[in-house]
């Protein structure tokens, strides 16, 4: 113990304990200076960051307006969609989940890889990219199963549009898809894998239909297991729309045109709302909202029938003679025409020196207004289109909506063809001959309309001249676009004319008469090519497909104070009364009488064996 | 042996009562560090439970530290020494291998880590050795001095533990500045050093590099080993001026924050108390330090100086370190924060050595008794 107090007295060195005592003030101020810069200089900025670790937002998917048809019935829904989405910040190991996301929903690994490289960047942080965008139950529940285990995937459900009836309505809803990056560029709203009307109604009322997105706010740990959860915004629903259409009678037009390509355009004469427009062949909205594949896009594009036009309104035909009360109403409004005034039909006329027949090869003899529309006398109008010549008829045409646009609430509406001397110089650098004004006083030659300028048109002559804009949307205004420019005593005429075309028995149109309702109608033969001799020598059912006239029939129909005008047009039909007729009285029987009379399966059966033949015989031959 | 009651008046009670405050600073921030929320609320982790308890030993410990008269330590200091290299060696030999490290010795009941008994060794050899250097240190003396030192750090870091061989350098090598070193050596030091620095990276592990790459720039590994600077960085900093307040802090409750209940915990505690109680917390540890200058100052004899400088260090390297990591000043070190962070063993020690100072203090009048 000797060196116990060997060094008592001894003073520590003072330099030491200096250095000890700048040693804690030194770490101190340090400290403090770290602290203020971390803290208070840049306090808020890091707050922020442990908000962004923390809250993360969602949003909420706005159920897309339903739309219903007159009565009520649901046409469009919203049905419940699985996808499964990949939250990238919070998956370990991408290529791994990938895989197994492969094994499990049997898509090609390489497949998801691209997909997933492609939309990385288009995903906000945190938000899940969908990398199957429609999981079946049995995925479902397999994945949910075992989704635990992989951090970063997750179920997301979103509305998916559904259509109850894809093939009856498709031309008329439209259909909805993914939007495209260009819409996603104009409309900052949408966000990768939104839904966006596309066509149709769909497309047309998108705004009033798509609502607005939600936002909640939830509390995530740092294994992105959900805490608490808050909305933010509540999504707002679109807005339901309930459609002018017959369910009922949109079912039986298209049961008629069934093997068929055509079109039915069925327009309350008071209102100018449509309760059925039909074309076929169709094509089914839900391949397009459920993600069209390429095979199918491609089937559908190529199809020789073209499903995805709307015969209605996007394709124009030579009007033939349904044309005929547009040039008699035209003569009557020029003061050309003397209703009462015989005119000889001797079956045929002679200018220069072409030769014009009449339909009737033996001729109508003596014939007056009422007689030629009657019997659809070609001579009577052929006289009458030499007197009124292009200008008047296409003057007069123009002024009750043909060669214009109707303006109804679908995209990609045609306005067809109103030809005046001019066009037919700058079109064809020819000038007009006297033979177009016969040709055209016939509603053949360069003259091409839309079913629906024809049912507008039609309901006019019905309800005392007005022109309406045909409406698809219950309960929306009716506009008067226009007047027929006749006065009551002269549509009078025409409208007697065309209901004597029913009631007389020489009438073209008699097929249509019906018990207790007031029926008119016209009919009509639209030229498709000019025939050879050669072919007009074959009977109606040797003529191939491609080379038969379009059969039209126009009509107008009204009982107890409801009037409705009908429009149909079956493609190479042959001819008004016997294609287009039995539809037109269908729709005549479901309107008055409520039946519901369908097409009889041996003519649906006709009418595919004849298609099938003519898509067979390829090539332009006109050899049968 | 009796204690005088007169022992019990010259206590430096700041000190004791400072440890303590920390102490239960330390259990309360815990107790917010290891709850979590859950989707039905909050759970809270065992840990302050545990806690607690060590640090109800770590009291014994430190009363049992303030019994005896540390000057026997100086006779004591040299058998502990090789005790302790013994210990160091049998581990090579009987150590647990725990993560690839032989660190641990299985006692039975618990596992002791004999680079913590190296830590209170090395200050115990030190002062017995620099209480009696009259002169600042030549060549040779600081030679031998830190040649003891090097011994034990050697065979910890080849366990290997940089960590706690390097506190072992560390807590000699303040101990050597405190003393002093001759100008001369102070040049050579102030030349050399500087330019082996570089030549010891040769000597890091890979994932020591790694770690050093890190905190140089922690956005090249933002999930991996930046992740904890980051997150640390974020804790703190969106504590703001007042904090979010006990058990409000996002970055700990959610788990964004690792190891927060140990090497990070002091960050837990700058989220939730902000600029204003962080700051109060480095005052306190400041204070605490500052008591042990003050024992060192007022010590009857130089090897209580010296032992009290020691313990200064060994607290000192560590709060430095560790909060100058958890600010993102230094890169990650596996060094605990005294009292604030989870551990038994370490609370343990601390109490214990903070019962050596207070046994320095407390006998600073009474040597002549003895």
């Amino acid at each position: 113990m000797s060196n116990f107090y060997d060094n008592a007295n001894q003073q520590p060195p003072r330099a030491g304990l200096l250095l000890l005592q700048a040693l804690i003030l030194g770490v101190f101020c340090l400290f403090a200076v770290r602290l203020w810069y971390l803290q208070i200089h840049r306090g808020e900025e890091y707050a922020l960051k442990a908000k962004e670790n923390q809250l993360r937002q969602e949003s909420i998917f706005s159920p897309r307006g339903l739309i219903r048809d007159r009565n009520g019935d649901l046409l469009a829904v919203n049905e419940p969609a699985y996808a499964l989405g990949l939250v990238r910040e919070d998956c370990p190991d991408i290529d791994k989940t990938l895989h197994q996301v492969a094994m499990w929903t049997g898509e090609d690994f390489d497949k998801l890889k691209t997909l997933y490289t492609r939309n990385r960047k288009r995903v906000k942080q945190f938000e899940p990219l969908i990398l199957i965008p429609d999981l079946s139950f049995a995925q479902l529940a397999l994945i949910d199963a075992n989704k635990l285990r992989w951090p970063g995937l997750e179920i997301q459900v979103r509305p998916r549009r559904q259509y109850r009836y894809g093939m009856l309505l498709a031309h008329v809803l439209g259909y909805v898809a993914e939007a495209s990056e260009e819409e996603m560029r104009k409309q900052p709203e949408l966000a990768l894998g939104d839904y966006v009307g596309k066509q149709g109604i769909e497309f047309m009322l998108e705004s009033r239909m798509r609502g607005a997105k939600g936002l909640s706010q939830f509390e995530v740990d740092v294994n992105g297991r959900r805490l608490q959860e808050r909305i933010l915004k509540h999504p707002r629903a679109g807005h339901e729309i309930s459609l002018s259409i017959d369910l009922g009678l949109q079912k039986l037009a298209m049961d008629w045109l069934s093997e068929e390509a055509g079109g039915v355009a069925v327009m309350d004469a008071d209102t100018g709302q449509l309760w059925a427009l039909a074309s076929a062949p169709s094509y089914n909205s839900n391949d397009f909202s459920s993600g069209l594949s390429a095979e199918q896009w491609a089937a559908l594009r190529d199809d020789p029938l073209h499903p995805m036009q709307n015969r209605v309104i996007q394709s124009v035909y030579p009007p033939g003679s349904v044309f005929k009360p547009v040039i008699a109403a035209a003569g009557l409004h020029y003061d050309m025409l003397d209703p009462n005034e015989t005119v000889h039909c001797s079956g045929q006329i002679r200018l220069g020196r072409r030769v014009f027949r009449c339909w009737k090869k033996g001729g109508h003899g003596a014939v007056n207004l009422e007689k030629a529309l009657v019997e659809s006398c070609d001579v009577y109008f052929y006289k009458l289109g030499k007197k009124l010549t292009v200008d008047r008829m296409s003057e007069f045409a123009r002024a009750v909506g043909f060669g214009k646009l109707t303006g109804i609430r679908l995209p990609h509406e045609k306005a067809g063809n109103m030809p005046t001397r001019k066009w037919k110089r700058k079109r064809f650098g020819e000038g007009w001959q006297g033979g177009d004004n016969l040709n055209m006083a016939i509603g053949q030659g360069y003259t091409l309309v839309t079913p629906l300028q024809v049912a507008r048109f039609f309901a006019g002559v019905q309800n005392g001249g007005e022109l309406l804009k045909p409406l698809l949307v219950k309960g929306e205004k009716t506009v008067v676009q226009g007047e027929i420019p006749l006065n009551e005593e002269q549509l009078g005429l025409i409208k007697h004319a065309l209901i004597q075309t029913v009631d007389n028995s020489h009438g073209t149109c008699r097929r249509l008469r019906t018990k207790g309702v007031i029926v008119g109608g016209k009919t009509g033969t639209a030229q498709v090519v000019r025939l050879t001799d050669e072919l007009k020598k074959l009977k109606d059912d040797q003529i191939p497909y491609k080379f038969r006239d379009h059969g039209w029939m126009a009509a107008i129909a009204e009982k107890d104070g409801r009037r409705f005008a009908i429009a149909v047009l079956v493609e190479h039909g042959l001819h008004g009364g016997s294609g287009a007729g039995p539809v037109v009285k269908a729709v005549i029987d479901y309107l008055f009488l409520g039946k519901v009379r369908l097409k009889p399966e041996a003519k649906k059966a006709k009418a595919r064996a004849v298609r099938l033949l003519s898509l067979n015989a390829t090539g332009g031959s006109n050899a049968n | 042996m009796p204690i005088d009651r007169r022992l019990l008046f010259y206590i430096n009670w700041p000190l004791f009562g400072l440890a303590v405050i920390l102490f239960l600073l330390g259990v309360l921030n815990l107790y917010s560090a290891s709850g979590y929320r859950l989707e039905g609320g909050m759970s809270v982790a065992p840990y302050y439970h545990r806690q607690l308890l060590w640090g109800l030993m770590g009291l014994f410990g430190m009363v049992a530290f303030m019994f005896f008269d540390y000057r026997h330590l100086k006779t004591m200091a040299w058998p502990l020494f090789w005790v302790t290299v013994i210990l160091l060696v049998s581990v090579f030999f009987a150590g647990k291998t725990i993560y690839g490290a032989r660190r641990w010795l299985d006692l039975g009941f618990m596992n002791f880590q004999p680079s913590e008994l190296a830590k209170v060794a090395v200050l115990i050899v030190g002062a017995r050795i620099l209480s009696r250097e009259r002169e600042p240190l030549d060549f040779l003396r600081l030679g031998y001095v830190l040649g003891v030192g090097l011994i034990l750090a050697g065979l910890i870091i080849r366990q290997p533990d940089l960590g706690s061989g390097l506190s072992i350098i560390m807590i000699l090598g303040g101990m050597i500045l405190f003393r002093g070193v001759t100008p001369r050596v102070f040049k050579t030091a102030l030349v050399t050093i500087p330019a082996l620095l570089p030549l010891s990276w040769f000597f890091l592990h890979g994932y020591q590099k790694q770690r050093i790459m890190t905190f140089m720039d922690p956005s090249t590994d933002p999930l991996g080993a930046g992740y904890h600077i980051i997150q640390s960085e974020i804790a703190i900093g969106s504590g703001g001026f007042w904090g979010k307040g006990f058990l409000q802090g996002t970055q700990s409750q959610l788990r964004f924050l690792p190891e927060r209940h140990t090497d990070f915990a002091v960050a837990v505690f700058g989220e939730e108390w902000g600029f204003v109680g962080t700051m109060l917390l480095l005052s306190l540890f400041c204070v605490f330090l500052y008591q042990m200058v003050i024992i060192a100052r007022d010590a009857r004899g130089l090897f209580g100086s010296y032992l009290a400088t020691g313990v200064f260090f060994y607290f000192f390297w560590q709060i430095l370190i560790n909060t100058g990591m958890v600010l993102g000043l230094m890169p990650v070190v596996g060094i605990p924060l005294p009292f604030i962070s989870y551990g038994g063993s370490a609370t343990l020690v601390n109490f214990c050595l903070v019962g050596l100072v207070l046994n320095v203090s407390m006998r600073r009048f009474l040597f002549k008794q003895a």
